[in-house]
Order: C-alpha cells, then structure tokens, then sequence
C-alpha cells in the first residue's frame, strides 16, 4: 500500500511542478490542440471556383447545403465575339446544425471549391447562427492545411 | 480475542424462520441510468433484493436507419451506418460496401483491404478497451477507466489521422477505400491514402496497448471484489446463448469458438494468424477476461498486416453514379459486439430497396429477461454491464 501511496504522490508532485512535460490532458480553452490535417472540422469555399453546379447540394445526404445562383452575361471581349454566360453565386449556406460531417460534398465538387478545414472553433449560442453563409465559408479557406505527406 | 468459533458458525447458517411478508415492487432502472450505455430502460419486479422479472424497454434510440436507406443513395448510407454502433464507427461500414460490391461484383484491390482490415481491428480495439475501462467503474473501480481510456486515445488519434474522424469515419467506399478528391480547375488532387508515419507510429501504439492491457490483467484480474462480484455471476450456458443468437465475444466466453473471421470472407483474415480465444463457464469474468485475450489477437493481426502490407492502388474502377445490379445477397461481419450483418435487396436503382440491418446488441441484449431472472438488484448493473452493448446498436 505504501508503495501504490508513493506512486501517488510522486505523480501528483511532478505534474504539478513540470505540467508541460506530464501532464496528460490539455488546459483547453488556455491551451489549443492542434488536430490532425485530415480532421473534419468546417468546410471552407472557394467562390471563385464554385460554378453553381448543385452537386453537392444533391448529394447531402441530409440536404444541409443551400445554394442559389443566377446567370451573368459578361460582354464579347471582342466586338462580333459570343456572348460569355457565367454562373454567379447569389446564396451558398451550410448549416452546421444539421451537418453531418460525412465530406460527400467535397468529395463530389468536380471544381475544387469545397474543402476540409480542420478548425472547430465555431459554436454559437443560437441555434441558427450555425448556418454559415459564403462569406463566412470564403473565410475558412485561409484555415485550410497543405496536404500531409503520404505513406510510400 | 479469542473467536468462539461455534458461535460464529451458528451465526452465518441461521436464517429467518418467520416468513416475513414483503411486497414485490417494480423498479425502474433507466431510461437514463449511468450504466445502460445509453437510454434503456429496465422494468424489474422485485422482492427486497431479488428480482424475479427483468424486461428491457427499447426504442428510446430508435433512428429509423433502415428506412432511411431506402431514401439514400448508396454512398450516402455509410454516414448513417457510421452512427449505428458509435463506439466502433469503422468495422460497422465493413459487411455494408462488402455486400454492395458482392452485387456489383468488384474487386477491391489488395492495399484497400490491408487498411480496412487494419481500421476495423483498431476499432475493435478502442471498443473493447471502453469496455475494459467501464465494465470495473460499474463495479465501482475507477482506476482501470484511466489506463484503458489513455491507450484508447491513442488508437483514435491513429484512426483520425487517416480517416478524418474519431467516432465517425466514413472511410469506406464502394470498391475502396476513400479515393482522392480534387483535381478539378484547381488541379489540387488529395490522395487519401495513409498519412506518413502512420505505420510506425502503429507499430508503437501497440506495443503501449499491449502494456496497458498487462496492467488492466494485473489491476483487475488480482482484484478480489471484482472476482467475487463477476466470478459464477450471470452464467449463459450455450444451449441459451445459440437460442437467443447471442454472437461474439459473449458467446466465446460460454466456450464456443466461433468466430466470424474465421468463417466468412469478408476481409482478407485467412493471411493472418490468430487464436480465438474462449471462455470456460459463461459467467461475467469470462466475458471480461475473454475481451481481454481478444485485444492481444488484434494486435497480433495488426502487428503481421503492417509488415504485410502491399503498395497500389486504393480503388476499384467505380462508376460515378453506383447503380447496384438487380439483386440480393447477406453479408455478416464479426464486430467487436458480435455479428453484424446486412441483408441489402437490389432493384438496380441508387439506393437500396430494402436493407434489413441485424445488430449485434440487440440479439446480445434479448438474453436480458433470461439471464436476470432471479438475480439480486446489484447483479443486474454487473451482467448487464459484461454484455457489452450499445444503444445505437440495438435500437438502430
């Protein structure tokens, strides 16, 4: 008993004098855990590259993403040329109250808009507040990591 | 002090000769209770300390998956099989795009098979350690919640930095595992193959749950409340267990090596080698002990499938639309609570017709009435407790 005693209180000294080196856990909101590159956090977008395709929409499989978008005629760059049609991005929300983080919607985006963020620093008071609009989504792609280093 | 001995003896073997009146009273444990794993409530009717009906309630659960799925395209419907058996996320989705492929009649290339095999049995190793840290706090020891959680983190640190996520990892899919995303406009293409390091970092990880699982033997297993409190307690003879469909580690313990690895194809398995290990007399310490010797398997099987593992592609050629040929077929799985199967009906559209999901648990958990019938109020909590159950399991 003695010795199972001692364990005890040697654990508790050198934790509570060199916490950096044996502390086991994380002081959370004073100290941050940095997640794993390929962890779900939040999705970030990138409106350039978004064609108002609504694959991703479609293929939620609990129709969190809701998008709108209209048509923009941009003039001939040359007089006589065609007419060029653009799709513009009028609405691109995700609720994050609904989402399931399953990644379906990135995986399917043919143009590479959508990507993972592993940030998770986002909960709100309201429920409503989850839901991120395209701006807030813009945002999150400057939290987007390099891709890590493969296996062989 | 001198113990007069006779009279301690007269003691311990006198009773109460007057039949005393006592009311039966029906007691409610649950839907909340801190030992259900979840929401299940238990209707016991109860004489002072001795229950002599125990019926489970079930359903507060109840997420209607398999109606979903008949709304859902195939893969979509990993998502929501992901959250049938949350502790073990990953070997769920196995037998589910095994049977989808079975249909459409794929082959999956042999380095996909080496990860899912790898995944599924990191997965049955952070369930089992969550049963091996909170089967002793039910008991009442707290102590062996810490080893068992500490190592566990450790798995599901490994199984996040390749899937992306520690209880859901949605990593499956048909004919692969997740195959690369991008290359559109941006030509960024993200190979979702195991990230550098992973192999050695595994390697590591399980020498430390094999230490962990050496202190849990000794901090446990030497324990003598535990033993008498798990010893002789909750005794399932074989007879009862195969009428009930009781399957896994629950049945081993009763002495019966049956092990689905062993029988079906469904993960390259027969490569590896490995002992099924079993119980002798069926009661609650087997159960624990036997979950125990199983961790040592899986590391075995890990440890010869890292040295083992071939290069190549991760993905059979899959159309991008999944339309599953006309058909039927059953795959079962051995999970880390049993046998999981899938009965998935094809009428050759994107989503299944009809999928028919046969848990684990709620085979695991219908033995309940049985096996409490007679027992006292604080052995409900330490059966209950060795049959390792979850609710998302059982109520689907």
């Amino acid at each position: 008993m003695a010795k199972g005693l001692w364990v005890t209180i040697y654990t508790m000294v050198r934790t509570i004098f060199r916490p950096g080196k044996y502390l086991a856990t994380i002081n959370y909101p004073l100290v941050k855990e940095t997640p794993v590159p390929r962890a779900r956090g939040v999705i970030a977008l990138d409106q350039e590259a978004c064609t108002v395709c609504m694959l991703c929409a479609r293929n939620c499989p609990d129709w969190c993403i809701y998008i709108e978008g209209h048509k923009e005629e941009k003039p001939p760059d040359k007089p006589g040329g065609r007419v060029k049609v653009r799709n513009t991005l009028d609405r691109f929300d995700i609720d994050y109250a609904l989402c399931m983080y399953c990644g379906i919607c990135v995986e399917v985006c043919p143009f590479d808009a959508l990507f993972w963020s592993p940030e998770y620093e986002y909960s709100e008071v309201k429920m409503g507040a989850m839901l991120h609009d395209m701006d807030r989504l813009q945002d999150w792609l400057e939290t987007v990591p390099p891709d890590p280093e493969l296996e062989k | 002090m001198v113990v007069d001995r006779d009279l301690v003896r007269h003691l311990s073997e006198s009773s109460v000769s007057v039949e005393l009146q006592t009311e039966e009273m029906t007691l409610n444990i649950g839907p909340q209770h801190p030992s259900t794993h979840g929401v299940l409530r238990l209707v016991a009717r109860v004489d002072g300390e001795r229950a002599f009906d125990v019926q489970p309630v079930i359903g507060y659960m109840h997420r209607g998956y398999e109606k979903l799925s008949e709304v859902r395209t195939y893969p979509q419907i990993t998502t929501l099989i992901n959250r049938i058996d949350w502790v073990a996320g990953y070997a769920n989705e196995i037998p589910f795009v095994v049977a989808a492929e079975k249909l459409l009649g794929l082959e999956v290339p042999e380095r996909a098979q080496y990860i899912r095999l790898i995944l599924t049995e990191m997965a049955r190793i952070s369930s089992h350690l969550i049963f091996m840290a909170s089967y002793p706090l039910e008991l009442g020891a707290a102590t062996p919640l810490f080893f068992a959680l500490r190592e566990r983190e450790r798995v599901l640190d490994l199984l996040e930095g390749v899937t992306g996520g520690r209880f859901h990892p949605n990593f499956n899919r048909i004919g692969g595992v997740k195959p690369a995303y991008g290359s559109g406009s941006s030509t960024r293409k993200v190979i979702q193959d195991l990230p550098a390091g992973f192999l050695a970092e595994t390697r590591e990880a399980m020498d430390r749950v094999l230490e962990a699982v050496e202190e849990l033997e000794l901090l446990v297993a030497d324990n003598e409340i535990i033993l008498a409190r798990t010893k002789g307690i909750g005794v399932l003879p074989v007879d009862v267990a195969a009428s009930y469909g009781v399957s896994g580690p629950n049945l081993r313990a009763s002495g019966v090596p049956f092990d689905l690895r062993k029988v079906e194809d469904y993960l390259p398995y027969h490569l590896f080698d490995f002992e099924i290990p079993t119980g002798e007399n069926g009661d609650c310490w087997d159960r624990w002990y036997v979950r125990l010797l199983e961790i040592r398997q899986s590391v075995r099987i890990i440890q010869q499938a890292i040295d083992g593992i071939p290069s190549g592609p991760l993905q059979a050629k899959v159309p991008k639309i999944i339309k599953v040929p006309k058909g039927e077929t059953y795959v079962r799985a051995e999970n880390p609570k049993g046998e999981m199967g899938y009965y998935l009906v094809s009428n050759g559209n994107q989503g299944p017709y009809r999928l028919k999901i046969r848990s684990a648990s709620f085979s695991n958990i219908s033995i309940l009435p049985w096996i409490l019938e007679g027992v006292l109020v604080p052995d409900i909590i330490a059966i209950m407790g060795s049959l390792d159950f979850v609710l998302g399991d059982v109520d689907r």
